[in-house]
């Protein structure tokens, strides 16, 4: 019996190696790698409903599927506008009222048409207070949005979007906003179909199969926690894309990723762990560039001994950007100003520089002449390897420069958020990344009535800066008044301690060109194109 | 056909038939689903029959109301904690309006009293509803678990019969040839295979299979090939495990009154061996596979990372910390009940296998 | 009567001394025991012994590889590997120790009561283990480590880092001491020296600490011989899924952590760390294996 089982099983596992005689040089899927871009997706994206989702793994894939009504001109390193599905907008009344005319003639990828109705549809599903976006506040500065999504307004009709009788869309805002287009370059503003929801349901019309879009791809596999497959849309109304699959491998894990990539199983892997980029940074498919994000320091001024402002000054001089800068390794840009390079409104001529002397100096003044008595104070951060690195640095500096020996306090993500909120240490990091590309997402952040401004400071005429200059048209007026904010924020007040702004990295295949990296972190892969293997 | 034949020949069959599922399963053949079903009768077969001939039918429909309990008791208990874990599901980096986060928490029933939240959770799991990921946007629970599970079972599984394919011979050879250098190599070797975090040990595997070799890929779930190393890495621990267990249950039986009673008689080694000891040493080792197949299903969250194998186990690390309290719940219960049933499954084992235990 | 005063001629010394002598003849067990200590002795004198201070970055020697200067090379941040690696050995070894004489003392506490007192408190209590025995380790571990952590209990940065590991940890592992210690409770209440006691009036903690507890130390310290390099273990998968040591402090579960993805850029980064963690680990299975068959009259040869 035993005989017959054992050459049942070795007949059954000689049978199941021939099984599969794969076409050299293509994959699982049946894609030729020679027309496949495979990818790494860094997480499942956890929704590709674009009034929901928030994350960027799902903008990735998002932003190849659909097109909204303006686009970043990537080109231009200034980032302006350039039109997608709609071909031209105008504003009057110092930017109040807004008109967009739309591209006719567009379908989408089952062949109707698009209309201007599908996208007061999607800002009015956006608004809504049922589908509890997270996003919904990126429309408030639209007429009654904030009401209408409280529910104290329930008639969207009262929403101050409207679609003219040309078919244009027609916005109206609650008060100016030079830099109102930009938002609508973000995926949650893109048109949706009502009918599709309808169909298949809230919960699947996003699945493969059902998910229908404007973009130059399509989604042809969605296996969760797995895979991803784009298809080249035939109907898209531009220049049609270039490659004709974007696989994206879902894989957590950095390492992972990169040894796939070593492999030779995926063409590009972003965001590259620190611990190797001193490797990574070595090799011919690295590729470095600029992001729209910055990393800082707060102080909680309403905590002894940082209610002082001396103090704040005297820390803010006791830290060399530099050092700091240069354990990370990834060739992020030393941060004097409070706007990141590569946007407008940067400047490394205003805040406090490294002085050692100085810094020894205020806190003289502030009345520490024995620093080894200096109060007990701790550096709160949350668990990330990155930003371990930088508090680990910034714990040495100070005790090296200064003799005034911190604690560290990291704490799981969500945790810290909480003690960010209710009781935020003597320092803490804090990063932000811009949602649209102008200086008011940044400086907004520091206002007195802002909820992501956990320092405690506050300052009425830098508030006043900020109102004023969102209403202005003029760019090198607006510049002159962030000017000045900022000098009331970093010098002034001396609240923050911006570190560095922020850099992203890639590894990315010699086979591949025209590889999408841009500032504004936006992925569009439909201009790749894929070398034959030589 | 005597019934000692019939016997052989059931057996034989069996086995041929969920060796060809497993192997069917490993090399990524769509496993016909008629062979499923009869797989599924078989073993159900057999149970119901065992279970009937034994009269255990009260004892089974006991333990189902003490595991059913007990699934509401740890349901409860890790609401609880989630709930005194500092930091909720929708606290991000950038800070949410009011009139948003207000919006959130009435879609999610979180603008509730605590109890009733409970109160809407438990009467959700009474009905089979494990409700909606709060991260995954419109995923059910039960969706999450459906497409995840498999692959960790298939994982957990080949990794458990590995580390019995290796384990259990390399403890019987250990004993048999006890105090030699095999004796003492497989025991270091057993040690070893302890002694180094299992991230550190797929490290190595990878850096030598794939880098310096090339015999197989670094990661994903696609086929056999991509089985192999997630497989062995997550099977050498409990193998080492088994092997040591094994080693000493061996030699306890070995040296016991009976087996020498065997040699006495003059029977040949051979038939001690597999006759005698074997059957009697591997008890010990069976009633390990509970704690073991916990092993085997925490550990394969390192693993399924590490591998990028779309299993379960990322979600049970990831969901907690995003708050995202249904999917920690419907992980957290899953876990319990691969657990709770396994345990049932080695208790009925033993009681197969020990005539003396008689669990009614 | 005869039975009892045979029963009480062995009494715990014999069998110690007994025991000792068996565990002298198991070569690998000596070695490693005295591996082990050589460890304790480094971690206590971490100071003495470490060239640097392991937090300190050197900024101008970011992973240097090892020289004369550093001769283990730098890490990411500049610090001296060899320095990081005697402090790990500090905080590994607390983690370790101290975690199993924490789960020890509430498992031995439990399992006792539970055994001794037998009949409805032992069903309730051994209820509860069981229900502990079916919730995945890893999520009750999750959730604790990150409730402590969040406390704030302790001052001193030290022992505040330890904290939510060693509670964490404890939470999860007593559970199966109290079993065994159970175990031997039951089997030990049966016999009739602690039955004649009983009958002389003495008391339950006079019994249970006088005769109970010196019979199943044997197995206890067997059990923590194993349990002490799982934590040491367990602690470097709490730093993978990163909730394990905080910074700056080193361990060499924190060191393996951040050396594996090094394994092919900057391989001194991890060989360091592994070769230690390993001795270590088969030292103390080796003394373990030693330990428990030295207890174990059955495995005389």
């Amino acid at each position: 019996m035993l005989k017959v089982l054992i050459t049942f099983l070795l007949a059954l596992s000689f049978l199941a190696c021939t099984k599969k005689d794969k076409q050299s040089g293509s994959n699982e899927y049946g894609l030729k790698n020679s027309e496949t871009l495979r990818i790494v997706v860094d997480r499942e994206p956890p929704s590709l409903d674009w009034s929901i989702a928030t994350d960027t793994e799902s903008a990735l894939i998002t932003n190849n599927l659909m097109e909204g009504l303006v686009a970043y001109n990537l080109k231009d390193p200034e980032l302006s506008l350039q039109p997608a599905l709609a071909l031209k907008w105008t504003s009057s009344e110092n930017a109040k009222k807004w008109t967009f005319k739309l591209r006719r003639g567009v379908k989408w990828s089952d062949g109707v048409e698009f209309t201007a109705q599908q996208i007061v549809d999607s800002w009015v599903r956006l608004l809504s207070p049922l589908t509890a976006s997270e996003y919904a506040y990126f429309l408030f500065g639209i007429k009654n949005a904030k009401e209408f999504n409280k529910g104290t307004i329930k008639d969207s009709k009262q929403l101050g979007i409207k679609v003219s009788p040309q078919g244009d869309i027609q916005v109206e805002l609650e008060s100016s906003m030079s830099y109102f287009p930009y938002l609508l370059t973000h995926s949650s503003t893109f048109p949706i179909r009502l009918d599709l929801i309808k169909k298949h349901g809230v919960n699947k019309w996003t699945e493969a199969g059902n998910h229908v879009g404007l973009g130059p791809f399509n989604l042809k596999v969605w296996e969760h926690d797995k895979v991803i497959i784009l298809e080249r849309n035939e109907r898209y109304y531009g220049e049609k894309a270039k490659v004709k699959n974007v696989l994206g491998y879902i894989v957590g894990e950095k390492s992972t990723a990169l040894n796939l990539f070593d492999n030779g199983q995926v063409d590009a892997v972003k965001d590259l762990p620190k611990s190797e980029l001193r490797f990574l940074a070595k090799k011919k498919e690295f590729i470095k560039e600029s992001m729209l994000g910055i990393f800082y320091l707060g102080f909680n001024v309403k905590k002894a001994p940082f209610d002082n402002v001396l103090v704040r000054k005297a820390f803010i001089h006791a830290i060399d950007r530099n050092e700091i800068v240069k354990v990370l390794g990834a060739g992020e840009v030393p941060l004097k100003g409070w706007v990141p390079q590569g946007m407008f409104g940067h400047n490394n001529n205003v805040g406090l520089a490294f002085d050692v002397a100085k810094a020894k100096k205020y806190l003289n003044e502030a009345g520490f002449t024995d620093l080894t008595k200096f109060p007990k104070i701790e550096i709160g951060f949350n668990t990330n390897e990155n930003h371990q690195r930088v508090i680990e640095n910034v714990q040495a500096q100070l005790k090296r420069n200064l003799g005034i020996s911190v604690d560290l306090k990291n704490e799981e993500w969500k945790v810290y958020l909480n003690t960010l909120k209710s009781n935020a240490p003597h320092m803490f990091r804090m990063g932000w990344v811009a949602d649209y590309p102008d200086p008011d997402n940044f400086l907004n952040l520091m206002t007195s009535y802002s909820d992501n401004n956990h320092t405690g400071w506050g300052d009425t005429q830098y508030d006043h800066y900020i109102e004023e200059a969102v209403s202005v048209a003029d760019k090198s007026v607006r510049k002159l008044i962030y000017q000045k904010a900022q000098k009331i924020l970093l010098e002034k007040g001396a609240s923050v301690f911006p570190t560095y702004s922020m850099v992203q990295t890639h590894m990315v295949s010699q086979r591949v060109k025209n590889f999408p990296v841009n500032a504004v972190y936006q992925f569009l892969f439909k201009d790749v194109e894929l070398e034959k293997a030589k | 056909m005597s019934r000692e034949r019939k016997r052989k020949l059931i057996t034989s069959v069996l086995s041929i038939l969920f060796a060809a599922t497993v192997l069917l399963n490993f090399f990524n053949y769509e496993v016909p689903t008629f062979l499923w079903a009869l797989d599924g009768i078989v073993l159900f077969g057999l149970l119901s029959y065992y279970i009937i001939t034994q009269k255990l039918v009260t004892y089974m429909v006991k333990r189902s109301l003490e595991a059913a309990v007990v699934l509401v008791i740890i349901a409860t208990m890790t609401f609880l904690l989630l709930r005194i874990i500092p930091g909720g599901p929708f606290d991000q980096e950038k800070a949410l309006p009011p009139e948003v986060i207000a919006n959130i928490e009435a879609k999610y029933q979180l603008n509730e009293p605590v109890y009733m939240q409970y109160y809407y959770y438990i009467s959700g799991l009474l009905r089979g509803d494990l409700g909606e990921s709060y991260k995954y946007v419109g995923r059910s629970v039960t969706d999450i678990l459906a497409e995840t599970l498999p692959n960790s079972i298939q994982l957990g599984f080949y990794a458990l019969l590995i580390s019995f394919l290796i384990g259990i011979p390399t403890g019987v050879i250990a004993a048999s040839k006890h105090n030699t250098w095999i004796d003492n190599l497989s025991m270091t070797l057993a040690i070893s295979g302890v002694s180094l975090p299992s991230f550190l040990v797929a490290a190595i595997f990878i850096l030598v299979f794939c880098f310096s070799l090339n015999w197989l890929p670094p990661a994903l779930w696609e086929g056999p090939e991509y089985y192999i190393l997630p497989i062995v890495v997550l099977g050498i621990r409990p193998a080492a495990v088994i092997a040591r267990l094994t080693r000493s249950s061996v030699l306890e039986v070995i040296s016991s009154d009976y087996i020498r009673t065997a040699r006495a008689k003059g029977l040949s080694e051979r038939s001690i061996l597999f006759k005698h000891v074997l059957k009697n040493s591997l008890i010990p080792v069976l009633t390990f596979s509970g704690p073991l197949i916990a092993g085997i299903l925490s550990g394969s969250f390192i693993i399924e990372m590490i591998f990028a194998v779309p299993g379960m186990g990322k979600h049970l690390i990831q969901s907690v910390s995003n708050r995202d309290y249904p999917l920690v719940l419907g992980v957290t219960l899953i876990f319990s009940v691969l657990l709770v049933l396994s345990n049932l499954v080695v208790d009925l084992l033993y009681s197969f296998f020990d005539p003396r235990i008689n669990l009614s | 009567m005869s039975n009892i005063t045979q029963q009480q001629i062995r009494t715990p010394k014999s069998l110690w001394s007994e025991s000792y002598d068996r565990l002298k003849k198991n070569k690998a067990s000596v070695v490693s025991f005295w591996f082990i200590v050589v460890i304790c002795l480094v971690a206590l004198f971490a100071e003495t012994l470490a060239p640097y201070p392991y937090y300190e970055q050197y900024i101008d020697d970011i992973l240097a590889s090892p020289n004369s200067k550093y001769l283990l090379g730098t890490d990411s941040l500049g610090r001296d590997m060899l320095s990081r690696l005697i402090y790990g050995a500090r905080m590994s070894m607390a983690v370790g120790i101290f975690t199993a004489i924490i789960s020890l003392f509430i498992g031995a506490t439990y399992g006792a009561i539970s055994g001794w007192f037998g009949g409805k408190i032992d069903a309730v209590l051994m209820r509860f283990v069981d229900i502990l025995y079916s919730i995945p380790t890893l999520v009750l571990l999750i959730l604790v480590k990150v409730i402590f952590d969040s406390l704030n209990l302790f001052e001193d940065p030290e022992l505040k880092a330890l904290t939510g590991i060693l509670l964490a940890l404890s939470v999860v592992g007593w559970v199966n001491l109290a079993r065994v210690v159970r175990g031997q409770v039951l089997q030990v209440k049966e016999m009739t020296y602690v039955e004649a006691a009983k009958a002389m009036g003495a008391s339950h903690i006079w019994i249970l600490i006088k005769h109970v507890f010196p019979n199943i130390l044997g197995p206890v310290i067997v059990l923590l011989t194993f349990q002490i390099p799982a934590n040491i273990l367990f602690e470097s998968f709490l730093s993978f899924i990163g909730l394990g040591l905080q910074p700056p402090f080193s361990s060499w579960g924190v060191l393996a952590n951040e050396g594996w993805r090094s394994l092919r850029s900057f391989p001194h980064l991890i060989v360091s760390p592994g070769i230690v963690l390993f001795l270590v680990m088969l030292s103390f299975n080796l003394f373990g294996d030693g330990l428990r068959d030295a207890f174990d009259p059955k495995m005389k040869k």
